[in-house]
């Protein structure tokens, strides 16, 4: 069952083409991953199903709703959260607050109560393994603790698709690994639909992803199993000029 | 309960002893007016400006708002012989007048961003002026004086009383009642929106936050707030409404440099602020009188530059994790 | 057929005036452009320039025309020390505290020409005659101060399209990393910006005082901080070419919307126009915030 379907979705900025009619569909059950040189459109996309910005042109639906024109505040509560390329907490407020505001205004329902959402915060804290940090003020974490901070944000939005805009970038290698095992187990645990990932990381889009999209300037350029595409010389020549494959390499920005 | 009371202990005390010294010591009791009134100004404008972050410049024209409101009850209706209910009928009138400019402009210009909700509120008190004199709406230019309606209500003993006492009084009710909805507010859903829409809009719209909505609630209660004490710091208190002096640019800049000097978005920030600021004015009054904003205005500069946090909200920081920290937000 | 004859000279005047008030505004939006600040104390430098016009006559016998150098410098010093004061520590810093600060700037400013030279409202007149247009009579002075503004605001062109600081001012608009990367000193675009944008207020306040024969006083800004902010959204904030032509539509919806509520009985035209220029700021906004000229 298609849980979200891009139909040749466009967004300009000005004389720059930065999502150029890219379509999409993500099942019920999907990992996909989603790569693509800097400034390819990848940030851009995601902004653009959670409703940052409305596409030019195209359509977007969200199991069968056309949600195009829908405001993202409203999109939210039917199902999609992301997470921030580079984080925004609210920086005065303290982490368990910020992952609080997530479980208030997700998808739980207007009758979720503050002290419910606090408890579903220390939860998804818990997971993401910021329990000792609960009350410190968000301002005050590490970069990395920031990128968990904005994956139990997410999280804790109860989403059926859950957007990740580049969680692993900055973690060392062992790190990276763990994130993306608790990804993996949290998306079959909480019966998240689906998950996309955007990373720069090939080794955790090559470990959590079955499927993967590489754009390039805006345009999707290929979509497939995630080995074989990673394989393709097309996909290297976009990432570095060279026919090395990414397969062999691993960071993918090299 | 207790979430609630442990905050507002340190701004119910204060009250008390501003009202008890106000009382007891003799020649006190104008001058903690003067001060409550800054205190309670703050309070209303922190509700918008220190929730939200969003600054609106033409803020005086709520107070503007309530002072007419109350203005036209008694021009209107002293002779239907309400008695002392047209005291409510003036302040239901300022809320109405306050609600109703709040939502025409926040249900416009709430929906731009913050510079652009800035420079749109920049028009609003001058635009309410200039339709009052042009279209010489209430008196025009000429203001509204109730006074003699006030002793024809009243009689002259209790309409004295009113002016010189009942109406500081009421002033004191309204601070209370601000603090009180201040807190209950950060303690809701609201609250938390309120937060998450200041401190990042867009991130705040991603996690489903409704801004606008909230937005003009806060507006819309801050708006009501300031009615509330133009009806009675204004025309209750001084007995006429002149537009040039309720439209006066220098309330908005004094609300604004009472929040941001006691920290905006805490409860106890604008009160803190009011007090400091209040008691600076009263002595600049005779010190620099007609200048003041000669000072103020620095002031507001250096705060914004180098003391954005405001003392309650360096306070706020410094505290936290401490055992008192439940007692400060 | 007297109603149109008046409105048609009025629209005259409004263009005339409008070049003016195109020019006042350039300042504004050449500063949110570059530095992402909305001076909402905009309308002070405007009195700044209407005083040093005033005092220049008064005490010289320097006609305004001739001041513009003066204000010129006097724009730049004001501009770069309030940049290096205060504006260099707002860069990057939440939008709040740069709106404060501005508007506590232009306050001060009222403030100190209050203590200095008083609450009153001051005037000259200077006269060299006038011309004939048929529908109206246009003093000469206005009429100088009209082709004054477009010779600036083309000489200001000409300097960004054609000068390397030019380039560079360009560049930072355009992507403000990227510049950096360049190696362009990006806090030193920010401060050359400011203190253009505050020279050309305050040249524009000069040109103004030839339109106001008794109006410079302390607080005579604020109603051009109202103006500048209507033009400067028309021409789309952040594109001075934008409100020098924003200036040009003002200057024509405020002189024709005057005739036009003249003829209503019993009302103060003067305030209302000014009611209407409010209102169109809220309708513009609201409509297309970007501005009429702006782009997406
Ligand atoms: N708000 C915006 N205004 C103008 N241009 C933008 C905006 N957002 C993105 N762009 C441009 O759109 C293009 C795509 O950007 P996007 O952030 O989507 O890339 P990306 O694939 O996420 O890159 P990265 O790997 O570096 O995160 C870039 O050229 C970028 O400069
Ligand atoms: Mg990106």
């Amino acid at each position: 069952m298609v849980l979200l379907k891009l139909e040749k979705v466009t967004k300009r900025f000005g004389g720059l083409v930065a999502v150029n009619e890219v379509s999409l569909e993500i099942k019920h059950g999907d990992s996909i991953g989603i790569v693509g040189p800097n400034g390819s459109g990848k940030t851009t996309l995601f902004n653009l199903i959670s409703g940052v910005y409305m596409p030019d042109e195209g359509r977007i639906f969200l199991e069968d709703q056309d949600i195009t024109e829908l405001p993202a505040f409203k999109r939210a509560p039917l199902g999609i959260a992301r997470s921030f390329q580079i984080p925004r907490p609210f920086r005065s407020a303290t982490v368990r607050e910020n992952v609080a505001v997530g479980a208030m205004f997700g998808a739980h329902g207007e009758k979720m109560s503050v002290d419910e959402a606090m408890s579903i915060a220390d939860h998804y804290i818990d997971l993401v393994g910021l329990g000792d940090k609960r009350l410190e003020l968000a301002d005050k974490l590490t970069a990395v603790e920031k990128k968990l901070l904005e994956l139990a944000r997410a999280l804790a939005m109860k989403p059926k698709l859950l957007l990740l805009d580049e969680v692993v970038a900055g973690m060392n290698p062992n790190d990276v690994d763990k994130i993306v095992s608790l990804i993996k187990k949290i998306k079959e645990e909480e019966k998240i639909a689906a998950v996309a990932m955007v990373e720069h990381v090939i080794p955790a889009v090559m470990k959590f992803a079955e499927r993967v999209m590489v754009m390039n300037e805006g345009k999707k350029m290929v979509e497939g199993a995630t080995m074989e595409v990673l394989k393709m010389k097309e996909v290297a020549e976009v990432y570095f000029g060279t026919s090395q494959t990414i397969g062999e390499s691993g960071d993918a920005r090299g | 309960m207790k979430k609630y009371i442990q905050p507002l202990l340190p701004v119910l005390t204060l009250y008390i002893v501003l009202l008890g010294a106000g009382l007891s010591i003799p020649g006190l009791w104008q001058p903690i007016a003067f001060i409550m009134f800054y205190v309670v100004l703050g309070q209303a404008l922190n509700m918008f400006l220190g929730m939200t972050g969003y600054v609106d410049f033409g803020y005086v024209a709520f107070l503007g708002l309530g002072a007419y409101g109350m203005a036209l009850a008694f021009s209107l209706f002293t002779d239907d012989g309400l008695g002392s209910g047209i005291i409510v009928v003036g302040f239901l009138m300022a809320v109405i007048f306050s609600i109703l400019l709040s939502m025409a402009v926040g249900a416009i210009a709430l929906r731009l961003r913050g510079a652009y909700f800035a420079i749109a509120t920049i028009g609003v008190s001058e635009g309410f002026k200039y339709l009052i004199e042009g279209a010489r709406l209430w008196g025009g230019s000429e203001g509204i004086i109730i006074s003699s309606q006030l002793r024809d209500s009243f009689g002259s003993e209790m309409a004295n009383y009113l002016s010189t006492f009942a109406s500081d009084i009421l002033i004191f009710a309204i601070g209370i009642l601000a603090a009180i909805l201040t807190v209950y507010t950060l303690h809701t859903r609201a609250g938390y929106a309120l937060m998450a829409l200041r401190e990042d809009e867009d991130a705040a719209k991603v996690m489903g936050v409704n801004v606008t909505k909230y937005k003009v609630m806060a507006f819309g209660m801050s708006a009501v707030f300031a009615g509330l004490i133009g009806a009675s710091a204004w025309t209750l208190k001084l007995t006429y409404v002149f537009p040039e002096d309720v439209f006066n640019i220098i309330y908005t800049v004094e609300a604004i440099v009472i929040v941001m000097l006691g920290g905006a978005g805490t409860l106890a920030g604008p009160v803190v602020g009011g007090l400091i600021y209040g008691i600076l004015r009263y002595y600049l009054a005779t010190v620099l009188p007609g200048f003041q904003l000669l000072v103020v205005a620095p002031l507001l500069v250096l705060i914004v530059t180098v003391f954005p946090d405001g003392v309650v909200g360096y306070i706020k920081r410094k505290l936290k994790g401490s055992r008192f920290s439940k007692y400060v937000i | 057929m007297v109603f149109f004859e008046q409105l048609a000279g009025n629209l005259l005047y409004g263009i005339i005036l409008g070049a003016v008030y195109g020019l006042a505004t350039m300042g504004l939006s050449q500063i949110f452009g570059v530095l992402k600040i909305v001076n909402v104390g905009h309308g002070a430098f405007i009195m700044v320039g209407a005083y040093v016009a005033y005092w220049m006559f008064v005490l010289y016998s320097v006609n305004p025309i001739l001041s513009i150098p003066v204000a010129l410098v006097i724009g730049l010093a004001l501009g770069l020390g309030i940049f290096y004061i205060v504006i260099r520590r707002l860069i990057g810093a939440p939008e709040l505290a740069s709106l404060l600060a501005t508007f506590g700037i232009g306050i001060f400013i009222e403030e100190v020409a209050k203590f200095f030279w008083g609450p009153d409202h001051r005037g000259f007149s200077w006269n060299i005659g006038q011309v004939d247009f048929g529908i109206t009579l246009i003093p000469n002075t206005k009429l100088l101060a009209f082709f004054s503004s477009v010779i600036i605001a083309l000489i200001l062109y000409m300097l960004f399209q054609r000068t390397r600081i030019g380039a560079a001012i360009r560049a930072v608009v355009e992507d403000r990393e990227g510049a950096m990367v360049c190696g362009i000193d990006v806090s030193r675009i920010y401060a050359m910006s400011f203190g253009i944008g505050i020279a050309m207020t305050v040249i524009g306040g000069i040109l103004l005082t030839l339109f106001i024969p008794v109006g410079i006083n302390p607080y005579m800004g604020g109603e051009y901080t109202l103006k500048a902010f209507v033009i400067a959204v028309l021409g789309g904030l952040g594109s001075p070419w934008g409100a020098f032509i924003g200036g040009f539509i003002f200057g024509l919806l405020e002189n024709g919307s005057y005739t036009i509520l003249g003829l209503i009985p019993g009302v103060e035209p003067f305030s209302l126009t000014r009611f209407v220029a409010f209102s169109a700021l809220l309708v513009i906004l609201l409509v297309k915030p970007t501005g009429l000229m702006g782009g997406e």
